[in-house]
């Protein structure tokens, strides 16, 4: 009783201080930074913009605040030099722990102000596609949770120094680091979580989740750096040491501070969100498994079980297998690094597996002992909750498993096999079931077609399809569907039903119209595989897309309300739902060798090329200039200048981390800046725009190798008559 | 006079603060190097005079507030009290002051030391390189300003009030947020990542234009008079 009294009393005298009301109003008004110049979250919808940067922003600023305000109120006693009468009122380590709670208290109090006052005006701002939920947990995560992490900071500091100058110097290096060189490190970033999206028409409880599991580990690691700044706390007039040793005669606080900071640093090594890949991104030894002698499948089958409440996967896969070899083999399955696999069964038997440590490309590899038997039915279970790639950390939130919206991409959605060849054919059968919520769309990344099969008694309802091949990727979600007839094509165009006003008031579907003319007019009308249908699909915000046969990942970030009546693009979508689209001429895997990724020959080049025309042929010459043609030359002359480029032999001597991070984005660069500007030279080469679209369409419509049928730069350049040479830059991008 | 140095000196360096910051300031170096500093700044070597330029603008704002907290062992409400006693001892209070100030120019100097001393391993361990002589001059031109104007303007403005020197400590993190004109670029480190990509050639030489060479100057300029301001317009007092 005594302490709630005395926390009571802390709390109002705290609440009457005019530098706590001016924290508050400071952290109150500090999400319009958010608005207006503090934008660490770049995705284009409306959540991320009127939602992510205000909430962000608040919890930078206003937990900057709270810092000072800690420091300020722990160093009042000592300033107005009554902290022998504090002391002698109340235990210095009592009263430590009353102005902890009362400030947390009163930040408490400050942020719900804050999320209260904020609520209409991002209602306003988000417009029809605002979600209450989305937005509570925003602003609790994001800001809400930044306050009580600075404030223990803080005071953590000045348990330590019991010194303002070096607590705030402390608090400033902590904040800057996060802010600035650790913005790059998704677990380190404890003041400013690494959010770069919120989605508005789909649910976002991925990155909440990760968002949650930082703040968590951060607050159990500085609650516990706490606790060990409490022990040392100054009593009876004794220096830090010396109370220091008096405050661990009792070992609850000891002991209190080695489990949070044992549990904060294993949930940071044990993070289940984000895979362990090889970061080296040239390194692919799965691809380059050697196919086993002699074992072959026929078709592969899967039932699929998502849990969309907890974002986990579980399934049963069973493969039909021919073992000619007369010997047992050891067959690699590839799976997503989340998941387990929990039994294997070969025949009905249980089989010999072991799962792997390496992991490559956002798949780990697990081994299978098949034995001698000639036909094999191999059954693999497996499950958990799957895990997105390092290397893209920082933009987390691509798989996405809840009620609203799935994807399950590859080896996450069924185990993949890899040394493993198709009996016959190129690519082996496969039959997937799939129970999800019966609001729920499911959309196969292919050309085929999902059905409802069984609609069950509790809300859910069993869909099915098959396709041909070894991965294979899934959506699903609230969608709604519309027919479009372009390029001789009928496409199907899934969107997500939150979006339907703004899709049907920008006419969407004319953009894609034109863009699907387009490139039938100029390179000629898709051809494989799809039998003459294209589904596009509206993905939850990813930062891009992807392509295959008869199917496109359309980014939501390219039809939001703000970006489509964008008037200085005119009324057409934006470039990078263009650029998805063309990915079906110039694809991603259906017409360009999966070869060294440091090679900038790739879809990339001729994709960013044909967009670049598109842009130019919708909103002009300027504008493509502007936007395409002067930033792939900056682009390249920055490549040209770049030291490690002109002396690679620095590069050699660098620790490998550092060495990777800077290749990989040189590599890019080439693929996306310097090909394209190629493209365009050789355009210019061969005599201009008419001329270059010829030579595009005979390659596009080649005959293709079966054995190779992948289009080489040494292919484009033979029908341009062109020698490599010739387009090659130095350090002039001029044409 | 000299022993007043010495024990100025020792009461300032030979502390918690000093070791704690110390640590601080070197840790943040780290990270910059590492981060910033080894991919190259404007197309140039991490060893450049430009990478290293960024270098001390990025680590400006520290040395500047390092300095600051410095002198605040004199300006602070307790000093002032002591300063009864210390006005009343027969010391020339100019004298007396100038050796304060000997005292908190050795603790920024050792700071700058350590800052210079990090980036010479970092170079070394990284890219095993070590001509330092190339370095002198963006050295020359980033810190002196940086240490004369924190240190001139908090020393005057200490005088005034001992919190204006905590907003003074503030500036420079308010700074590197800020837009600055093209001539402060050294201030917020823009200058260092964009004036060599106007140059026209790959991994040029060292060299200021008016501009910016002017604003440095003032800095100094502005520092060193309120500097001077604060010794000779008061001899010196409080601080």
């Amino acid at each position: 009783m005594k302490f709630v009294r005395l926390f009571l009393l802390e709390f109002f005298r705290l609440l009457q201080s005019p530098f706590t009301w001016l924290t508050a109003l400071a952290t109150a008004l500090s999400p319009l930074a958010g608005l207006l110049f503090y934008q660490p979250a770049q995705a284009g919808t409306m959540a991320t913009q009127f939602l992510a940067n205000p909430a962000l922003a608040g919890g930078v600023c206003g937990g900057i605040f709270f810092a000072l305000l800690t420091l300020e109120e722990l160093d009042r006693a000592s300033r107005s030099r009554v902290e022998v009468l504090a002391d002698a009122a109340v235990p210095p380590r009592h009263l430590a722990l009353l102005r902890l709670l009362a400030l947390i208290a009163a930040a408490a109090l400050c942020f719900g102000v804050t999320a209260a006052l904020w609520f209409p005006a991002s209602r306003r701002l988000i417009g029809s596609v605002f979600d209450t939920g989305d937005y509570v947990l925003a602003y609790g995560l994001f800001m809400g949770l930044a306050l009580p992490l600075s404030i223990l900071a803080a005071s953590s500091a000045y348990q330590f120094t019991r010194r303002t100058d070096l607590s705030l110097a402390l608090v400033a290096a902590f904040s800057g680091l996060s802010l600035t060189v650790w913005a790059g490190d998704w677990q380190l970033c404890w003041l400013n979580p690494s959010v770069w999206a919120l989605s508005d028409d789909f649910s976002n409880l991925r990155i909440f989740r990760s968002v949650a599991y930082i703040r968590l580990t951060w607050l159990g690691a500085l609650e516990g750096v706490w606790v060990i700044s409490w022990l040392f706390v100054r009593q009876w007039g004794k220096g830090p040491l010396a109370s220091f040793l008096c405050g661990i005669r009792r070992p609850l606080g000891p002991l209190l501070a080695l489990c949070l900071l044992a549990g904060s640093v294993s949930a940071w090594a044990a993070q289940p969100l984000v895979d362990h890949s090889n970061p080296d991104l040239t390194v692919m030894t799965f691809d380059a498994l050697s196919m086993l002698e002699g074992v072959t499948c026929s078709r592969r089958s899967a039932q699929v079980f998502p849990d969309t409440h907890a974002g986990t996967v579980s399934g049963k896969a069973v493969y039909q297998l021919q073992n000619r070899s007369g010997s047992p083999q050891t067959a690699a399955l590839a799976v997503n690094p989340g998941y387990s696999i929990s039994s294997v069964l070969a025949n009905g038997t249980p089989v010999p597996f072991s799962p792997g440590d390496y992991e490559e490309y956002n798949e780990a590899m697990a081994e299978v002992t098949l034995p001698a038997d000639p036909q094999i039915e191999l059954e693999v279970e497996y499950g958990g909750f799957p895990q997105e790639s390092r290397s893209m950390s920082t933009m987390q939130g691509r798989l996405e498993i809840s009620g609203q919206y799935l994807c399950l991409e590859n080896s996450a959605l069924i185990p993949r096999l890899l040394n493993v060849s198709p009996e016959g054919e190129e690519r082996y059968p496969t039959s997937v079931e799939i129970i999800l919520p019966s609001h729920m769309t499911v959309i196969p990344f292919c050309a085929s077609e999902a059905a409802v099969t069984a609609v069950h008694s509790d809300g859910t309802s069993t869909w099915s399809y098959e396709y041909t091949g070894s991965g294979g990727i899934l959506y699903a979600g609230d969608y709604l569907r519309e027919d479009i007839f372009a390029g001789g094509l009928s496409i199907q165009f899934y969107y997500g039903r939150k979006h339907q006003a703004v899709m049907e008031a920008a006419g969407a579907a004319e953009a894609i119209q034109a863009v699907v003319d387009y490139c039938t007019e100029h390179y000629g009308p898709l051809s494989f595989g799809a039998d003459g249908s294209l589904k596009l699909i509206q993905s939850r915000v990813s930062g891009g897309g992807y392509a295959t046969n008869g199917a496109s990942l359309l980014d939501e970030a390219d039809f939001t309300a703000a970006n489509l009546n964008d008037q200085n693009k005119g009324t057409a979508p934006g470039e990078v739902m263009i650029h998805e689209l063309v990915h079906q001429w110039w694809g991603l895997a259906n017409m360009f060798a999966p070869g060294d990724p440091k090679d900038p020959w790739s879809a990339e080049g001729l994709t960013c090329y044909t967009t670049y025309r598109i842009a130019k042929e919708l909103y002009g010459e300027d504008y493509a200039a502007e936007h395409y043609v002067n930033p792939w030359k900056q682009a390249v002359e920055d490549y040209h200048r770049n030291f490690y480029v002109r002396n690679p032999q620095y590069l050699s001597i660098l620790p490998e981390e550092e060495r990777l991070q800077i290749t990989n984005r040189l590599a890019e660069l080439r693929q996306y800046c310097e090909m394209p500007l190629k493209i365009r030279k050789a355009e210019t080469l061969v005599g201009g725009e008419a001329a270059m679209d010829g030579i595009l369409r005979g390659l596009f419509q080649r005959e293709l190798d079966w054995a190779y049928p992948y289009l080489t730069y040494e292919e484009f350049l033979d029908a341009c008559g062109l020698e490599k040479e010739e387009l090659d830059f130095e350090t002039n991008c001029e044409i | 006079m000299k022993r007043i140095v010495k024990y100025e000196c020792r009461r300032l360096i030979w502390n918690r603060f000093f070791f704690g910051f110390l640590g601080i300031f070197l840790f943040y170096g780290w990270q910059v190097l590492k981060h910033e500093v080894l991919p190259g700044v404007a197309g140039t070597a991490p060893f450049s005079p430009w990478s290293f330029g960024s270098y001390l603008s990025r680590m400006a704002p520290f040395l500047w507030a390092g300095t600051l907290l410095f002198l605040t062992f004199f300006t602070s409400r307790k000093a002032r009290r002591a300063a009864v006693l210390t006005d009343a001892s027969p010391a020339d209070p100019r004298r007396y002051g100038l050796a304060r100030c000997a005292a908190v120019l050795t603790g920024a100097g050792l700071l700058t030391l350590a800052c210079l001393g990090e980036a010479a391993f970092f170079y070394g361990r990284y890219v095993h390189w070590g001509h330092w002589e190339t370095l002198l001059a963006p050295a020359l031109t980033v810190l002196p300003p940086v240490l004369a104007l924190a240190l001139g303007g908090g020393w005057f403005l200490g005088r005034l009030r001992p919190w204006l020197v905590v907003l003074w400590m503030a500036l420079p993190f308010l700074w590197m947020a800020l837009p600055l004109p093209s001539a402060l670029g050294i201030w917020n480190g823009s200058f260092f990542a964009e004036y060599p990509l106007t140059l026209g050639s790959l991994d040029p030489g060292f060299s200021l234009p008016g501009a910016v060479a002017a604003a440095q100057g003032a800095a100094l300029g502005v520092g060193g008079i309120a500097f001077w301001g604060s010794f000779w317009g008061n001899a010196g007092r409080g601080g």
